[in-house]
């Protein structure tokens, strides 16, 4: 019987820092783990723990895995201490992963917040591979300063690309930062988006996610339209162990992302 | 139906211990508890328990802190099965737990392995129930307090022996090796046994009658979850989790990374949802911060999230957690209150 506690060695192969507080630990699992956008993974540091984290890098590469991490706990922590070389374990994927095929056809509007550019990118990987399969795709990005904006050498390649539109904001003004400043939700203020035709994908801290769906909603957005990533503290990743529910919805298993007509009715899900 | 007398059991269970470590209920002061038989004891005592034990099964199944899996030198690697059980003395809400948490740990697309090895491995013996606790209320679930499934032998006392129910084949193998103690039962020990079932059912159905709910527990739960009674229910609950620990049906497990002299082991520990940290992430944040929040979750997810998503509620009846608690909780009467004492909703957000 297959033991799904059971990580797959993977070698930390390289760490690209991000931001003060948030690196990319790019890792070579000991046979390809595929995964699709969206699914997390447990990563673990042997003896020390494992926390769930969704790829940031693209599905099509399955043997070389990128998990951007920001450091905010025990095992991250940790994670940041280390030096490429080492061995970590991974288990997975888990989750249903973002809906692409609801997408198909449609114009996707990508928020995130913070780390929570980190699953988007793996999103944007698989948007990016099929551009005939979506239609356009803008993303809306906010982060407290300018250096904390994720992936930025990544940034103008993305505002290059063809039906892709990025528009980065920072919460307070800075020296030298010439773009827009306010929250993320102000970057939605003037979206010029065919809402019949729109899916709202959102990831990023869970205070953001309730005002930027409050900001969807007044848009005129459906909930049916909006999906969440919603964090919660997951274990065992395959609905068993408890911890993680919204309502009758397990994250591990059914998520993380979730619709919003979904979990609209249940009380605190958005906190 | 067979019969066996009472020296013939005793040999019976003797000639277990060759197979098994067999854990039995017995006297200990003035409590019964499970303990090992041990294999070279001339005459095993075994005291036969009236109605289900303090302590439930699950740890023969279940156990906490047991390690999954293992990573040294040799690589990663899952955690070697235990030694086969004889359980006695398992009556038919433990059987019910345990097919209730089978719903989740076998039969679903991933399986937990040592629950799994353990469910394949242990043999049980059930027992019909000759009386009840106070706490007992399997009846409000619409069960019965004698086994109907998921046993392999099943006995109850009748006309001074045993009346032994086979419940599957190896239960059938343990039967058809010793022909000599077992035999066709009389049909008057079955009258008497079918006798006593009806009447401790009926004791029981009077002994909860005025805890039943007008509605089905999922409706009563689910449709008024908004109402500010849920604080008054927790209003004495310490969070000692003496309930999650007890519950036959209670599964929550956090997975735990330790350091070993030879790499690292991963350890499956038992949970409680009533405690703070229990959904808490890396961050700090966490979504139940308040107790009454975290108190009527554990009563969403066990009359109504797990019959929506495994169809059966996860409740025995079995009363464990009334006695356990230390602030006089009785889930019978959480659940009436709520459908009778009317509170006005909580007023929610614009979003919720």
């Amino acid at each position: 019987m297959s033991n799904a506690f059971v990580p797959v060695p993977a070698l930390l192969e390289d760490i690209v820092t991000e931001t003060p507080t948030i690196k990319t630990f790019v890792l070579r699992p000991e046979r390809p783990l595929p995964f699709k956008a969206g699914q997390f993974v447990q990563l673990e540091l042997p003896g020390l723990g494992e926390a769930p984290f969704t790829p940031s890098s693209d599905p099509r590469e399955p043997e070389r895995i990128e998990i951007t991490i920001l450091k905010t706990g025990l095992v991250t922590n940790a994670l940041h201490e280390l030096e490429p070389g080492a061995i970590l374990g991974l288990r997975g994927p888990f989750g249903k992963g973002y809906p692409v095929q609801k997408l198909a056809g449609h114009d996707v509007l990508v928020v995130g917040g913070g780390v929570g550019l980190a699953p988007l990118r793996a999103l944007l990987y698989h948007l990016y591979a099929e551009p005939d399969a979506y239609g356009r795709v803008s993303i809306r990005y906010g982060a407290r300063s300018p250096e904390e904006l994720c992936f930025q050498r990544q940034h103008e390649e993305w505002v290059a690309r063809e039906a892709v539109d990025f528009t980065p904001t920072i919460d307070r003004p800075a020296a030298g930062w010439k773009g827009h400043v306010g929250l993320v939700t102000t970057l939605l203020d003037d979206l010029d988006m065919d809402l019949e035709r729109t899916y709202a994908v959102s990831c990023g801290p869970e205070v953001m996610l309730k005002f930027v769906t409050w900001k969807l909603l007044d848009l005129g957005f459906a909930p049916e339209r909006i999906y969440l990533s919603m964090n919660r503290n997951m274990s065992c990743g395959m609905g068993i162990c408890g911890r993680c529910n919204i309502g009758t919805h397990y994250l591990c298993k059914d998520g993380p992302d979730l619709c919003y007509a979904d979990i609209k009715d249940i009380p605190y899900a958005l906190g | 139906m067979k019969y066996v007398d009472r020296g013939g059991l005793a040999f019976f269970l003797k000639g277990l211990a060759q197979d098994y470590d067999v854990y039995a209920p017995r006297q200990v002061g003035d409590e019964l508890v499970l303990e090992r038989v041990d294999p070279d004891e001339a005459q095993p005592e075994v005291a036969w328990n009236e109605h289900r034990l303090a302590e439930s099964y699950k740890p023969f199944f279940f156990q906490t802190g047991k390690v999954v899996s293992r990573w040294t030198a040799e690589g990663p690697q899952g955690a070697a099965p235990t030694r086969p059980r004889a359980l006695l003395g398992v009556k038919a809400c433990d059987l019910k737990a345990l097919q209730i948490v089978d719903k989740v740990f076998r039969d679903h697309t991933f399986q937990e392995p040592a629950w799994c090895a353990a469910r394949e491995s242990n043999l049980i013996i059930a027992g019909d129930c000759t009386g009840s606790a106070d706490s007992c209320f399997c009846t409000l679930l619409d069960d019965v307090p004698w086994p109907k499934s998921g046993y392999d032998l099943s006995v109850a006392p009748s006309d001074g022996g045993w009346l032994v129910d086979v419940g599957s084949q190896k239960g059938e193998a343990h039967v058809a090796a010793h022909p000599t103690l077992f035999r066709e039962a009389p049909a008057h020990a079955v009258q008497a046994r079918d006798a006593a079932r009806a009447e401790l059912k009926a004791r029981l159905e009077a002994l909860n009658a005025r805890y039943r709910t007008r509605d089905p527990l999922e409706l009563s739960v689910s449709k008024n979850l908004k109402t500010r009674i849920w604080a008054k229910l927790a209003a004495t609950c310490v969070q000692c989790n003496a309930c999650n620990l007890v519950c036959p049906t209670c599964h929550c497990f956090l997975l735990h990374d330790v350091k070993t002299p030879d790499g690292s082991a991963r350890l499956s520990m038992w949970d409680s949802c009533f405690h703070s940290g229990y959904a808490r992430m890396a961050g700090g944040g966490t979504p139940r911060l308040q107790l009454t929040e975290r108190f009527k979750n554990h009563y969403f997810h066990k009359f109504v999230s797990f019959p929506r998503n495994w169809g059966v509620t996860a409740c025995t009846g079995c009363g464990r957690c009334i006695d356990a608690c230390m602030g006089r909780i009785d889930k019978r009467d959480c659940l009436y209150r709520l459908e009778t004492e009317w509170l006005p909703s909580e007023v929610l957000g614009e979003i919720h």
